[in-house]
């Protein structure tokens, strides 16, 4: 056999499925979320490699399938999935039940990380750091906070397509067994975990204006609270509605309107001060 | 005024369009709002208002397949008429919720009612071998699905709900204005509360706290407590593989790092 009839992706169907997934979640659905956007990427890669109608039609169909995942972390999938149409042009023996099974496997611990690193931690950064300017009106603050998310997300978007392309199926299993992505979603953690302590510091204030005692005695239950520790109360409240979220399955939507319902209460009677 | 809305109304596409344009956090407040600043003419404003907003919505984000509050035309209106009436920064929380919960309404219609038919129709095309056909589907679906509703529902709420929100505003008692502010001291919680639903477990609790006293006693901004986090991160990982690599080879000699 000569090479000269093997099909091949070039580096040009590569960049074209990096640019598409910019567009991943334009038509997320109910039925079966990212699809659309899936399929479209899949488009040039399957354009390139089936010359053959009903290829095309099968291959076409196949990407139409159910697809979640981190979006920015997606191009990881999408390289191995064209890697796998690449063996199946080239094989005809070739499963390719396979590929939308390594598909559907990968999305699920992909996301896992995905959520961790992508919005616990470095959405989280560019909000805070994007915040402290933009709370004073400054600019920058709106600015930064795109750079900061936008450079590291877009820039793994990239690598990522490339490392699946290049690893293929086998990627997967090759970091589970080096035990990088436990080791990955262990340092995300630990960042997020920290930066969130501090925005709940600056962010969240609870103040509790009535005085108890009179002239030189008087205190307030502010007072009280922040000689245990500086924010005691944001503290406990944040951790209050971690619990609630956690252990009581709490909507948001419910959470949102208690927080109204304890402003207005609050504010009613004087317990609760701006 | 017609133009503004228009002009909002495209703030508000873009801002959705997000999710064309690599899921870029353009449709977070704090970019809304700057933007709705400057199609109004008060940059500081918007930036401002739209951290505030930020704060407010901090929770809402989707993860998986919850759809949050519709957040982009909470933001744009609120800030848009706090600063046409020139009211204080809780204006912006009094509109822009409700606006957020009714325009997801709008939104869930076009998500069950408009989007569906375009995907079935991708599937007809691809069963033909229609490439283009599948291509235009996804662009048509994600438009006239979601992004013109958010759009519509922005600049005619903006060229319409003036005046209402003119009169709602003047009635507003005092306490209820505080009782606003208060709230936007509490809403962060919920957006803290679910992340750290997400990333906390036992083993890594400790570093919330650590990062909340860092804050607190030595008031530290969260640009350096990020940067300490980095260098604490690094620092645990490579402790950790050093000794699961101690304990498998029983204390043996040290590998290089391997990156």
């Amino acid at each position: 056999m000569t090479t000269s009839n093997k099909k091949q992706l070039t580096k040009k169907e590569l960049n074209k499925v990096f640019w598409r997934s910019f567009g991943l979640e334009w038509d997320w659905n109910y039925e079966r979320q990212m699809n659309m956007g899936y399929a479209y990427c899949m488009l040039p890669v399957i354009e390139k490699l089936y010359d053959n109608k009903e290829d095309q039609i099968e291959a076409m169909q196949r990407h139409l399938e159910f697809f979640n995942t981190t979006p920015h972390l997606a191009t990881l999938i999408l390289g191995i999935s064209a890697a796998m149409e690449e063996s199946n042009a080239n094989d005809e023996d070739f499963d390719t039940e396979s590929i939308n099974n390594v598909k559907v496997s990968l999305m699920g611990p992909l996301a896992g990380i995905g959520d961790s690193f992508i919005w616990g931690t470095l959405r989280i950064i560019a909000t805070g750091i994007g915040l402290s300017l933009a709370t004073k009106g400054n600019l920058l603050g709106p600015i930064l906070f795109l750079l900061i998310f936008n450079l590291p997300a877009q820039g793994l978007r990239y690598y990522l397509m490339n490392a699946g392309y290049k690893l293929g199926s086998t990627f997967l299993t090759k970091i589970q067994q080096s035990g990088l992505m436990k080791k990955l979603t262990y340092a995300a953690s630990v960042l997020g975990l920290m930066v969130v302590g501090a925005m709940t510091a600056e962010n969240v204030s609870i103040n509790f204006p009535l005085a108890f005692g009179t002239g030189d005695e008087a205190t307030t239950l502010g007072d009280i609270f922040n000689s245990i520790m500086p924010g005691f109360a944001p503290l406990m409240f944040t951790l209050f509605v971690y619990w609630l979220l956690k252990k009581k399955n709490v909507k948001t939507t419910t959470l949102l309107l208690v927080c109204v319902a304890i402003g207005l209460v609050g504010s009613f009677f004087g317990i609760l001060g701006v | 005024m017609l133009v503004q809305a228009i002009l909002l109304g495209l703030v508000a596409m873009l801002g959705n369009a997000e999710y064309l344009l690599g899921t870029s956090l353009l449709s977070r407040p704090i970019v809304m709002g700057t933007l709705t600043g400057i199609v109004l003419g008060d940059i500081p404003t918007g930036v401002a208002l739209g951290a505030t907003l930020e704060l407010a919505f901090m929770g809402s984000f989707s993860i998986g397949a919850s759809i949050p509050p519709e957040m982009i035309s909470g933001t744009v209106l609120g800030t848009a008429f706090t600063i046409t009436t020139g009211a204080g920064p809780e204006t912006a929380i009094t509109v822009g919720i409700p606006v957020a919960s009714l325009v997801l309404i709008a939104k869930n219609i076009g998500m069950v009612f408009i989007l569906p038919p375009f995907v079935h129709k991708a599937d007809d095309y691809a069963a033909k071998g229609d490439m283009k056909g599948v291509a235009r589907m996804h662009f048509l679906g994600g438009f006239f699905g979601v992004n013109l509703i958010i759009g519509l529902c922005v600049g005619c709420g903006y060229y319409a709900g003036g005046p209402a929100v003119n009169a709602l505003l003047s009635v507003i008692p005092e306490w209820v204005n505080n009782g606003l502010q208060i709230t936007m001291g509490l809403l962060p919680a919920i957006g803290f509360g679910l992340l750290l639903k997400m990333i906390m477990n036992k083993e890594v609790a400790c570093f919330f706290i650590l990062g909340f006293a860092l804050s607190v006693y030595l008031g530290i901004p969260t640009t350096g407590i990020a940067i300490f986090g980095v260098i604490i991160a690094i620092v645990l990982t490579q402790l950790k593989s050093n000794k699961v690599q101690g304990e498998l080879v029983q204390g043996g000699n040290d590998d290089d790092d391997d990156f």
